[in-house]
């Protein structure tokens, strides 16, 4: 069988780092998802969720496949929890995304699941198949060396996969305690420097390079933030307002849904 | 937690009430297996409640709204409860917050802990899991040191694996149907409940390279006293 992600050869690294946003945080506002999916060169994209950071939850599930099934993409999920009942091979399912979304939850919980299941090493391969990881919250902090965490109650350091160097505080606007948190530990050098993102922001990286920050909101804002002589300083990068959809077509969903029965019959006329 | 059959968490609670010498004992219900789904914290209320235990759960998932010192509320009941999902994920998950260590000393101080599925797995230092249609073996916290099977009887691929793991090298072990339980005291075997008539457990060791199935005695909870002294006879 040929290599699931060879025929990405040749395509970037990307990773997509939300502070908070997307289907689950905003659920009026698809600015945010749908950049995500324009990331993937595929025109009718692979978009798998992993929700394994909210303990496979069916509300977030739910919610996923309600923002993407309508779109032109081909969205699924894998849930680590029910995989006794729901059996997926997940080396070949994940390499066969175009985008692999991680949800929000707990960041200690989703590392130590991913561990358990050999998910470190699969999203590494995915990430260097250009493969794009996309994420928000604990699905955001993952990809860098460091993370603050409520995963134990209080915020705290915690190590992430470490396929971006350098941190990541996530909420930066939206949750008080996080952020002195944060600063003292990167003025402390108990983490390396790096990115404070608002709601409603989000970094790209292709390779290991922030190239760009995009917002779904006009005042969501992403902080570099590193220590100077002992003490941590802030510098906000405004990022590039991304539109607003048009108002929603309802006649969209059919026009999708044309379109896949148009595919699906081209492709039967060629197996015949 | 079996819908319209008390049996076995009327047992459990009995133990544990004796352990802690208490009326209403504290019962403390984890269900991390199942990535802390609600209607599973639910249904763990609605079979445990306040009239009859002093009831509360941990979210390993929303720790930032929970306790503070887990191991200080876990050591301070008279029960822990495991609800059963994945094994894999539970191990995970327990060993990230260090609730394995938790556990153990919460056992050593006489914590009565129960669990059924996943959670009764996670006691044994190795668990037999169905996983991706085939089974296998998987490290639990490994205060029982024994191997242990779940759902024996409900597919049929479960015996040949169980049998063929303890042959091939994994400790031998218990093996046990739905509605059946294993009450340890310490690391022994103390005796064999159920709460339908016809659930077994079974013994399973390696014998000169080939495993043998002991079937084990059990007590039927449901019995009444009468049907109890026709079944002794």
């Amino acid at each position: 069988m040929p290599d699931p992600g060879a025929r990405r050869a040749g395509r970037t690294p990307t990773i997509f780092a939300m502070g908070g946003g997307g289907f689950t945080m905003e659920p009026g506002n698809p600015a945010l998802d749908d950049y995500i999916r324009s990331l993937a060169p595929a025109r009718e994209p692979k978009v798998c969720l992993l929700p394994t950071a909210g303990g496979d939850s069916e509300d977030q599930i739910r919610r996923f496949h309600a923002a993407f099934d309508d779109q032109l993409c081909v969205a699924t999920h894998i849930s680590l929890f029910r995989l006794g009942t729901r059996p997926v091979p997940l080396r070949e399912h994940l390499l066969g995304q175009d985008v692999i979304y991680v949800g929000g939850g707990s960041m200690i919980n989703l590392l130590a699941l991913w561990r358990a299941h050999g998910f470190d090493a699969i999203l590494r391969e995915a990430w260097q198949a250009g493969i794009v990881l996309a994420g928000l919250s604990a699905g955001s902090m993952c990809w860098f060396e460091w993370g603050v965490t409520r995963s134990i109650g209080r915020p705290v350091p915690a190590r992430g996969l470490g396929f971006l160097p350098g941190s990541n505080s996530v909420h930066y606007d939206g949750e008080r305690e996080r952020r002195p948190v944060y600063l003292e530990a990167v003025a402390h050098g108990d983490v390396p420097p790096g990115w404070g993102v608002d709601d409603g922001a989000g970094l790209l990286f292709r390779g290991t390079r922030l190239a760009e920050v995009v917002a779904s909101r006009p005042r969501a804002r992403a902080h570099r933030v590193h220590a100077v002589a002992g003490e941590a300083v802030e510098e906000v990068i405004e990022p590039r307002l991304l539109k607003a959809r048009p108002h929603t077509d309802p006649r969209a969903p059919l026009a999708v849904q044309e379109m896949r029965d148009l595919r699906a019959a081209r492709r039967g006329h060629r197996r015949g | 937690m079996e819908a319209g059959n008390p049996l076995l968490d009327d047992y459990v609670l009995g133990v544990a009430a004796a352990a802690g010498a208490r009326e209403r004992p504290k019962v403390c219900f984890l269900p991390t297996a199942s990535g802390d789904a609600d209607h599973y914290v639910v249904r763990f209320y609605r079979h445990f409640p306040a009239s009859r235990c002093e009831s509360s759960h941990v979210s390993l998932f929303r720790r930032d709204c929970g306790t503070d010192d887990l191991r200080a509320h876990l050591l301070d009941q008279d029960l822990v409860y495991v609800g059963g999902g994945s094994v894999i994920c539970l191990m995970g998950v327990l060993r990230a917050h260090g609730l394995d260590v938790a556990l153990r000393e919460a056992w050593e101080a006489g914590v009565v802990l129960c669990g059924l599925s996943a959670g009764s797995l996670c006691w044994f230092s190795e668990a037999m899991t169905g996983y991706h249609g085939a089974s296998r073996p998987v490290a639990g916290i490994g205060l029982i040191p024994a191997s242990n099977a779940v759902h024996y009887d409900k597919e049929p691929h479960r015996r040949p694996a169980y049998h063929a793991a303890v042959a091939g090298g994994m400790p031998g072990g218990y093996a046990v149907e739905d509605g059946a339980a294993l009450h340890f005291a310490g690391e022994d075997l103390a005796r064999v409940v159920s709460s339908r008539p016809g659930a077994r457990a079974y013994r399973v060791d390696a014998v000169s390279g080939e495993a043998v199935e002991l079937s084990l005695a059990t007590d039927y909870l449901g019995a009444t006293p009468a049907e109890e002294a026709v079944l002794a006879a």
